[in-house]
């Protein structure tokens, strides 16, 4: 499938928006990165940016502020990479589901994203890009602690996989905060992907494994799975829960912020996440009655996030600007 | 580092918590972390409770000595506790022994037991399948089954002999 990941429709019920994979590979003839110097690192980049012609090859240095912010806010670059120093480089395939960073923590960052629930799939696309490396490129690697790693939290198989997950339910009961430590002592960390501290925009969350040793790639998703199950079947319990004994207080809630989305002429970031995470839910258990728009909710919270709108602004706005900016796309996809 | 609350058990979980835009560190063991449930939910703890275990290190469990720099890149083990963060492939030798200590503490493993370069190819499936023989071998030793021990015995030596043989094809 040729699409953005964020594109595609979710064909079920399920909470799972995408399944992401990322390896962590350092090559053995260059330091790491707090010890390499720029012209290494620019020959690194060049190097690898050689293999493999079905990849858009960009310098980070030659990307303005707003390029840079829409990739941040695609999940394809991290802030720690925009904020580095050194000569960087990315590779990304036609759909963006692919990429690499070039000198991010380690040399090297493959990241494979799918739409739902596809870890073994995305994983499958993650090795290609691997392989075709290692066929030219020797890597930091040892037979007892696997791939070498900039910081020993990846060391082994450098693998992060990892599901976004809506859990708009479940974020609301008492439930939720006693799950955590459990999920934590298997290995496996939830955290809410925007805002800062406590703060969790929209309801999504991440779910992934925080150890590399001692297993396989495929026991770590495996591990991984059985987990999210778990945390899906809390979410299923708190849903029916709050559909069947509230359900006059969820219907006022979906509508309102069907009222808000439709007519605002200005909104924050985090209030349009949120309401668009009642939306969310109000078109997938068809309480909302109103025509779906073509896109996609996630795509929509993507597309209100400061770099995109400036993207499309063609301009830089400051938050203000935004706010107007983000309630009349708003209008445009809902009233 | 003992737990904050119960100042008994060694601190195992790391956690941040944010109030008010300030931000609070708890250091607590395993059981009282689980008691305490009414925390926010904003564990960016794994890397900081990483940081931590890296730095109270040498403090908890005094070594004979800590390593000396790595030779290839200069990085020192006072960088290393400082920023996480290792400069070379060689560092994961200079360093052995803090990482081996760190290793068991965060990762809970040891040993890599995925994905290999194809390079590695031969090295590693012997090493692998090994692995596996010989832990087959003390099982069936254990269970005085001697006549399944004789027999992976023979396996054994057949597989390591034929990565011999293969090697030395190689260097030839
Ligand atoms: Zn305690
Ligand atoms: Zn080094």
């Amino acid at each position: 499938m040729s699409a953005p990941w964020f594109t595609r429709a979710v064909t079920d019920e399920s909470p799972i928006l995408s399944s992401r994979v990322r390896l962590a590979r350092n090559l053995r003839r260059y330091p790491f990165q707090q010890k390499l110097n720029a012209p290494n690192a620019a020959a690194m980049v060049q190097e690898i940016q050689a293999i493999g012609t079905h990849f858009h090859k960009m310098d980070m240095q030659h990307l303005s502020d707003a390029e840079q912010k829409v990739f941040l806010e695609k999940h394809i670059v991290s802030p720690e990479f925009l904020r580095g120093k050194l000569p960087r480089g990315l590779m990304i395939s036609d759909d963006q589901n692919l990429s690499v960073m070039l000198n991010e923590e380690d040399h090297v960052r493959i990241q494979s994203v799918q739409a739902g629930d596809a870890l073994p799939e995305a994983l499958l696309a993650a090795n290609q890009v691997d392989d075709l490396i290692e066929e030219t490129h020797e890597y930091a690697f040892n037979a007892e602690h696997g791939y070498l790693t900039a910081c020993p939290t990846n060391t082994g198989t450098g693998l992060r996989a990892s599901y976004m997950i809506h859990l708009p339910f479940l974020e609301r009961t008492d439930k939720f905060k006693s799950l955590l430590p459990a999920i934590t002592k298997l290995g496996i960390t939830l955290r809410g992907i925007y805002g800062e501290g406590t703060e969790s925009m929209g309801s999504i969350y991440q779910i992934s494994n925080q150890t590399t040793l001692g297993k396989t790639e495929e026991e770590i998703i495996h591990a991984l799975q059985k987990t999210t199950q778990q945390v899906m079947e809390h979410e299923a319990q708190a849903r029916d829960t709050m559909l069947i004994t509230h359900r006059p207080d969820q219907e006022n809630m979906i509508y309102r912020a069907y009222g808000v989305l439709a007519y605002s002429r200005k909104i924050t970031a985090k209030e349009a996440m949120d309401l668009l995470s009642e939306i969310r839910i109000g078109y997938l258990y068809s309480i909302l009655d109103k025509p779906k728009p073509e896109k996609q909710i996630y795509q929509i919270m993507m597309e209100i996030q400061p770099g995109h709108l400036q993207r499309v602004a063609g301009r830089e706005m400051n938050e203000l600007e935004r706010d107007y900016a983000r309630a009349e796309y708003l209008r445009e996809i809902f009233c | 580092m003992l737990c904050e609350k119960c100042k008994k058990n060694p601190a195992t979980v790391h956690m941040q918590q944010f109030v008010g835009g300030s931000k609070t560190e708890m250091h607590l063991c395993q059981e009282c972390s689980s008691i305490k449930m009414d925390m926010p939910i904003s564990f960016e703890n794994i890397f900081q409770g990483f940081l931590t275990s890296l730095q109270s290190m040498t403090a908890n469990r005094p070594m004979t000595s800590p390593s000396a720099p790595c030779a290839r890149c200069g990085m020192t083990v006072e960088q290393f506790k400082k920023t996480g963060k290792l400069g070379c492939e060689a560092c994961y030798q200079a360093f052995a022994k803090e990482i081996e200590a760190l290793f068991k503490n965060v990762q809970n493993a040891t040993r890599h037991e995925g994905k290999f370069p194809r390079r590695m190819g031969v090295d590693m499936r012997v090493r692998r399948e090994a692995d596996a023989l010989r832990k087959q071998l003390k099982e069936a030793v254990d269970a005085e089954n001697y006549e399944d021990a004789a027999h992976l015995r023979d396996q054994l030596r057949a597989i390591q002999n034929e990565a011999q043989a293969e090697t030395q094809e190689a260097v030839q």
